[in-house]
């Protein structure tokens, strides 16, 4: 017998090892994850990271300066009529804001403050079989926190989760970890949107509840990370099963991530 | 290897694959280069290096991503193990059965995360996951991991570091 472990001992080491990584993760499961040397790698892939898109960057521009030259007088034209456009929409929401906040005024609610926020260029994208994560270019030095929300003009992308002062690491509404409080636009029934590696998942939504294919989910503002009404996710299946007394909601974010280049901050 | 080789590695191994390979993703699933690389490093090294090495560099992916840490330590020192293991076998090291192998690797990987996310937190979409993800995940990390192998099996690149690892030790 002790020869056997004589023998084996590299291998016996290794299994040992496996078993302590086993334990490990089934601690952080009840515990939540662990944040341990999250800096110094943040720092040098952050660091290369903000190279090597830098690089790619430049070589993109330069060859969409000269060889796209041709489309840039007909995009002029186009974006000019958009102005024009938004110019007017700008116009009416400013009257329809002014008139809101009257009328808020006049019943006594809270004034509305939108959030400051800071434009991040987004310069890695991981994405392992266990997790969605991206990484920005922008960090403490320009007012960036943990937990802030990252959003587009179009929803949201997801929470800061680790932060240096020019890099921070954000956690994407499809990660695992992520729990975001929303609410159906239609009905305004309430759930929390749990990340599920490509989309997500409403829970804890009773059986009897309405939630229908092609439903939007809005922030419902209860989770404090992020403001109410934020666009976050389409639901694409509902799931209902006698035997349980919720029903399975899952949901495709509104914000496509694979095609990202940049998004906001906000910065609480 | 050395350590040092393999500690350079490792730290360049996050930012490489987060934004050389993002730009290059199709339909936002890009090859897995920490498998392609652990693959060529378990057969050419053994069971244990290859184990060892897939601990490492599964704790490191970890920490540079928002996974428990251990876990990805965990499926990645599995995966270096069998490598090494493979790699008894596998007479012809330059053989495009390699990319079968690491084919099967890549997939069993990610089919053990989402049964492990799946168990741990529920609503999982398992086989959505597994067809619409992780089959072109482990086919565009099959031919990757075939490429490095091809590379660092080539005329220059194995011989000149096995020839400077003799030099030092002499």
């Amino acid at each position: 017998m002790p020869g056997f472990f004589e023998k084996n001992k590299k291998f016996i080491a290794i299994l040992a090892l496996f078993l302590l990584l086993f334990w490990l993760v089934t601690i952080q499961v009840k515990a939540g994850r662990f944040t341990v040397l999250e800096t110094p790698v943040l720092a040098v892939s952050g660091f290369v990271e903000r190279i090597i898109t830098g690089t790619y960057n430049a070589v993109i521009n330069l060859g969409r300066g000269y060889v796209f030259l041709v489309r840039a007088e007909r995009e002029n034209i186009r974006l000019k009529n958009d102005l024009g456009r938004l110019r007017l929409e700008n116009q009416i929401t400013n009257e329809l804001l002014s008139e809101n906040e009257r009328l808020r005024n006049a019943l006594g609610f809270m004034k509305l403050t939108s959030p400051k926020s800071v434009v991040v260029q987004i310069i890695g994208k991981e994405s392992s079989p266990s997790s969605s994560t991206i990484t920005v270019n922008k960090g403490s030095s320009s007012g960036i926190g943990r937990d802030h929300a990252v959003i587009t003009p179009d929803g949201v992308v997801g929470r800061i989760q680790a932060v240096l002062p020019g890099t921070s690491r954000v956690q994407l509404l499809t990660d695992p970890g992520n729990i975001i409080a929303v609410r159906v636009q239609r009905n305004r029934e309430e759930g929390l949107l749990e990340g599920k590696l490509d989309r997500c998942a409403l829970k804890y939504v009773s059986y009897y509840v309405d939630v229908q294919v092609g439903d939007l989910l809005v922030t419902s503002g209860l989770d404090g990370m992020y403001p109410k009404g934020l666009p976050v996710a389409v639901v694409t299946k509902v799931r209902k099963l006698e035997s349980s007394s919720f029903q399975t909601v899952y949901a495709d974010p509104v914000v496509r991530t694979s095609r990202l280049e940049e998004a906001l901050v906000l910065v609480k | 290897m050395k350590p040092r080789l393999y500690v350079i590695v490792f730290l360049l191994l996050i930012p490489l694959q987060a934004s050389l390979f993002g730009p290059l993703s199709l339909g936002g699933v890009t090859p897995d280069l920490g498998l392609a690389i652990l693959y060529c490093v378990g057969l050419l090294t053994g069971p244990i290096e290859g184990a060892v090495a897939g601990i490492s560099m599964g704790i490191l992916q970890d920490v540079g991503s928002a996974s428990l840490i251990g876990f990805s330590g965990f499926t990645r020192g599995f995966a270096g193990l069998f490598t090494g293991l493979l790699g008894r076998r596998v007479l012809d090291i330059q053989s495009p059965s390699n990319i079968i192998f690491l084919f099967v690797i890549s997939l069993a990987d990610s089919l053990f995360s989402a049964i492990f996310l799946e168990i741990t937190y529920g609503s999982v979409p398992v086989f959505g996951l597994f067809f619409g993800r992780a089959i072109l995940r482990a086919a565009t990390t099959a031919f990757t991991g075939y490429g490095i192998l091809r590379l660092i099996t080539g005329k220059h690149v194995l011989p000149w570091i096995r020839r400077r690892e003799l030099q030092k030790e002499f």
